[in-house]
């Protein structure tokens, strides 16, 4: 199967006169539509390493490929073209627009990237909150909805340009054990249904244990890495 | 684009208090800079209007120290049919002694188509008594002579000139032109009459002028000159005999630029400021913007939209107020005598460009908020939640 994000030899130091390094020589490739978990200790290395995959940062050494291509070279604006149609992101908080209602920030990265909303924008998007279950507040403000409904919001904005990569960091941490049930199968609904691949960093051992991989992240380097078969 | 538009507003208008109060300093600063500008433009007008309104503006002198010069249908003719000219009217004057009861005074006699010459000086209007003379012996004189040596409607004076001709006039009017000097010594009748007292047919000693726009009268002077060639004649304008009166203007407009500035550099520091503030405000979303691929540029103008915004908005509302404040002005600050003290004056191009200027200014001032938007991470934004 085709690797859809390549990490090869990737170091991260923090700091200029202080020098930290947090990762170490991190080689890791992920192949197309499969849903894999981060795990690892607190201060372990994993959001660095998500935003290293994620474009949100640079890696002091080694590569990004991301669908094949080298990001290396890539300047700010590419950057954000290939978050924007690639990447779909879900951060511990929702980061929703509190200026804008649950339809809107939904649609915002279609947004970003074309210039009108078209009819099947909007059918999508309210496919979206179907399958996430937040159809009946699609008008409202978001920040008058619960916690839960929220973060569905932010599911759904992450899927909206369809991207191949969703990388979540600790989506569900702020949630309540049953409803994180929920949001798991929602996100392993969608990656079966779309074929998106799912990268996950969580605490929780349960939902890892739903993966096809897990990969485990000690002290800035991979301590294990196991697949399911399929 | 249309993104960065609607993020800019949906942020202004969700931060209320913060828009309202910003809107409100730029409406302050644009009406009281059009106030001030339309209260300085009526004060020069009605200063100005004063000044000349009622006198030549543009004159055909004799050249040199010629004290007549011919009279020319033809080059009256083309003065009547220009443009730039609201009146044009031909005069005969003479310095010549008035004697009344013994005592003789220097008086101004003047000889005038009143016709034309009411165009410039209103005599129909400025009559206090009596009518305009109809008759080549009938003469207006001045409220000031009339008064001081008890003269009326119907009675005669006599007028002695320097060539020793003696000529009786009745008076058939008395005006008062405001003006304590002018109706004190000037003798104004037909201008056939004055000629004959003095001999002079055909001869004129001036064409007076008053034109549309009295601040181009140098440059329609000059035109009138250029077209003229008739080297026995010059032509004088009123800004040159009314510099320090132009110079008093000029003054006053520089002082009410540089109000003017000084109010918009305020306003521009205030949209600035709080248009900082709203970039930290709002670093989260940008942040989360950045994540979701909104290029720096357009994030910067999520800010310059605001600035663009507010600007629009405030200019509007100011230049409405700041006229509404120059009407409510001229209606009741009365000077004793009951007239406004400053007349309601408004230049709509002066308006529109303290509005467009308001708006240029409150996009400059968006610029740097806008451009501290690039340095914002949106790494530092999701680790601090
Ligand atoms: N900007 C920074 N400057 C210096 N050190 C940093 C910076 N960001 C993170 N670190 C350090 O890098 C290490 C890894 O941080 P990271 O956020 O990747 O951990 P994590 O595995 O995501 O932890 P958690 O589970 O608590 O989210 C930590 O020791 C942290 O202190
Ligand atoms: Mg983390």
């Amino acid at each position: 199967m085709a690797k859809i994000l390549k990490l090869m030899d990737i170091n991260k130091v923090y700091g200029d006169k202080i020098k930290t390094q947090v990762l170490f020589d991190i080689n890791l490739d992920f192949e197309e539509s499969t849903f894999n978990s981060i795990i690892g200790e607190s201060g372990s290395g994993k959001s660095t390493l998500m935003n290293i995959m994620g474009t949100l940062d640079r890696a002091t050494s080694g590569d990004v490929e991301i669908n094949g291509i080298n990001i290396s070279n890539m300047n700010k604006n590419e950057l954000a073209v290939l978050r924007n149609e690639f990447i779909g992101f879900i951060f511990q908080f929702h980061y929703l627009l509190p200026e804008f209602t649950v339809m809107e920030n939904i649609l915002i990265p279609y947004r970003i990237k074309n210039k009108n909303i078209t009819k099947e924008a909007i059918s999508r998007a309210e496919e979206l909150m179907e399958i996430v279950g937040i159809s009946k507040v699609k008008n409202n403000k978001a920040t008058d909805i619960s916690g839960g409904q929220q973060q569905r919001t932010a599911i759904a904005r992450a899927l909206i340009n369809e991207p191949k990569i969703v990388l979540g960091d600790e989506p569900t941490g702020n949630l309540d054990s049953s409803t994180t049930e929920i949001v798991y199968d929602l996100l392993r609904d969608i990656n079966q249904r779309y074929k998106t691949t799912f990268i996950i960093i969580t605490h929780d051992k349960r939902v890892a244990e739903k993966a096809d991989r897990i990969i485990e992240i000690k002290d800035g380097r991979i301590e294990m890495d196991i697949s399911r078969k399929i | 684009m249309r993104l960065a538009f609607s993020i800019a507003y949906r942020f202004l208008k969700s931060n209320k208090g913060q828009t309202d109060l910003i809107l409100i300093g730029i409406i302050i600063g644009v009406s009281v800079q059009i106030f001030i500008g339309s209260l300085i433009d009526g004060l020069q007008i009605s200063l100005v209007d004063k000044t000349i309104g009622n006198a030549s503006q543009i004159t055909i002198v004799p050249a040199g120290k010629d004290k007549y010069f011919l009279e020319d249908r033809a080059l009256l003719d083309t003065l009547k049919t220009n443009d730039n000219l609201t009146a044009v009217s031909e005069s005969y004057d003479n310095s010549a002694f008035i004697n009344i009861n013994g005592d003789t005074y220097p008086i101004l006699l003047r000889g005038l188509e009143f016709e034309d010459a009411n165009m410039i000086y209103e005599f129909s209007d400025k009559l206090i008594e009596g009518n305009i003379p109809q008759l080549q012996n009938e003469t207006l004189i001045g409220a000031t002579l009339a008064t001081d040596n008890n003269l009326k409607i119907g009675d005669e004076i006599e007028i002695l000139t320097p060539e020793g001709v003696n000529q009786r006039l009745k008076i058939s009017g008395i005006f008062d032109l405001k003006v304590s000097n002018l109706n004190k010594t000037w003798i104004v009748m037909p201008i056939e009459g004055a000629r004959a007292i003095f001999v002079n047919d055909n001869q004129l000693t001036s064409i007076e002028m008053q034109v549309s726009d009295v601040f181009k009268a140098d440059t329609i002077a000059e035109e009138i000159k250029n077209n003229l060639n008739n080297s026995s004649v010059d032509v004088v304008n009123w800004k040159e005999e009314n510099e320090e009166l132009l110079s008093g203007l000029s003054g006053q407009s520089a002082s009410s630029i540089m109000i003017q500035v000084f109010v918009l550099l305020a306003v521009l520091l205030g949209i600035s400021s709080v248009l900082a503030i709203s970039v930290v405000q709002k670093s989260k979303q940008l942040g989360i913007l950045k994540a979701m691929g909104i290029k720096d540029n357009q994030a910067s103008f999520i800010f310059l939209f605001q600035g663009l915004i507010l600007g629009t908005v405030g200019a509007i509302l100011g230049s409405i107020f700041g006229v509404l404040l120059t009407y409510i002005f001229s209606i009741f600050v009365k000077s004793p005598d009951g007239t406004s003290l400053v007349p309601f004056y408004l230049d709509y191009k002066f308006i529109g460009m303290s509005a467009l200027i308001a708006i240029v200014a409150s996009m400059i001032a968006a610029l740097i908020p806008a451009r501290n938007t690039s340095k914002l991470n949106p790494i530092e934004v999701i680790k601090n939640g």
